[in-house]
């Protein structure tokens, strides 16, 4: 069973990046892949030479497992957490995740379901990028770029208050101001109020976009570590399709609570 | 990368089709030791997210029906493999292959869902 589990997570997060499937996928899994792959060519740029992050992209973040889709080491996020924050992973009921209930996923969480960065040029350049993402709330991350800085003390928020500039041709997003309630996985990995992101996006050629993600959260580890995601351009023609996730969501409804389907066991 | 594809591609083979990418853990909800196959009429189509599902009225040995909740992928998958809600029609015989909900109750989530001519829907790419 472990082994399997294992094995799905690997999957789930090399198949993100893959092409799609074998005759008679299954209609519960359907990637939303389709048959090619990430296309190539030299990255656009936009007329004042800044980096074009445009598309409809997919990835990018984790989605079951940010360690091992994070490309760390096994065990490596549970030499980091601090007694506390393990101790609020352990309580964790994975099957009532806040993501079940169409609540957030917060940052740098994905879905299988793509996004699209959207610069808002003025005559000078981009005052805000807009993350839209598909999945999950159907909703967008807005970044400053107009060279504001973080206020002083911002009310908590799922997304956070993030700011952004450009080093190079990678965007860099710095986001505080997170609240504590989005799960960064499906495992359950923590992290607190005082979480702070660094992510760099560097859009490596045509049809591929790169995440490196600095984790910051001096309450829920004992220092910061970095996970690196893969994000791949859908095929032309692609767009993003509505997803409102509450619209029909059963999940829970028959759930048995504390049940692991890492370990097969029920927490009373 | 191309011993990664032919690993993963081989993983696939060997785990069997399995919903490795949902808005939600299928094994929470599912158990993949506890396979089902239902024959019977559809009642009701869902075309919706999280979960496009349909509900199949299954006839018991004792001559009672059961209506069954059969849990499908994403409208948006299911759209950008080129599948629309039309495929089914109320009244539509279907044959569902899936694994049973760890609850016990009637809800399914599909592996296969096959019309009488041996027709596959929503599995793959429409063209094929």
């Amino acid at each position: 069973m472990r082994t399997f589990f294992l094995l799905s997570a690997v999957l789930a997060a090399t198949t993100l990046v893959l092409p799609a499937q074998a005759p008679g996928q299954n209609p519960s899994s359907i990637s939303t892949q389709r048959r090619a792959g990430p296309p190539v060519g030299p990255v656009p740029r936009l007329p004042d030479g800044t980096v074009d992050l445009s598309g409809v992209w997919v990835g990018g973040g984790p989605i079951n497992d940010i360690e091992r889709e994070g490309g760390l080491p096994p065990g490596e996020l549970d030499r980091l957490l601090l007694p506390s924050a393990k101790a609020i992973m352990a309580g964790r009921d994975v099957t009532q995740e806040p993501h079940n209930r169409c609540l957030p996923m917060g940052v740098p969480r994905t879905t299988p379901f793509p996004f699209r960065m959207v610069q808002t040029p003025t005559h000078k350049a981009a005052t805000h990028i807009f993350i839209l993402q598909e999945g999950n709330i159907h909703s967008y991350r807005q970044v400053f770029m107009d060279g504001r800085k973080h206020p002083p003390d911002p009310d908590p928020t799922w997304y956070g208050h993030s700011i952004g500039w450009w080093e190079k041709d990678t965007l860099v997003i710095d986001t505080v101001g997170y609240n504590d309630k989005f799960w960064f996985d499906r495992r359950g990995t923590p992290h607190t109020e005082q979480l702070h992101t660094i992510e760099r996006w560097t859009r490596l050629d045509l049809g591929r976009m790169e995440n490196k993600v600095t984790i910051d959260d001096p309450g829920a580890f004992s220092k910061p570590f970095t996970v690196t995601f893969m994000a791949t351009l859908s095929p032309p023609g692609d767009e993003l399709m509505e997803y409102i996730c509450q619209e029909n969501n059963q999940y829970g409804v028959h759930t048995i609570p504390g049940f692991n389907p890492l370990t097969g066991e029920t927490k009373k | 990368m191309r011993s990664t594809v032919a690993f993963v591609l081989l993983a696939i083979v060997l785990c069997g089709p399995r919903s490795l990418i949902a808005h939600h853990s299928i094994a929470g909800e599912f158990d993949p030791s506890k396979p089902v196959t239902l024959k019977g009429q559809v009642t009701k189509i869902e075309w919706t997210n999280p979960h496009a599902r349909i509900y199949v009225d299954v006839a018991q040995p004792n001559g009672s029906v059961v209506n069954w909740n059969i849990e499908l992928a994403a409208v948006s998958a299911l759209a950008r493999n080129g599948w629309t809600r039309s495929a089914l029609k109320v009244g539509d015989t279907v044959t569902v292959d899936g694994i049973h909900a760890r609850s016990g109750a009637p809800i399914a989530n599909a592996r296969s869902v096959v019309l009488p001519d041996g027709r596959k829907v929503f599995s793959g790419a429409a063209d094929q």
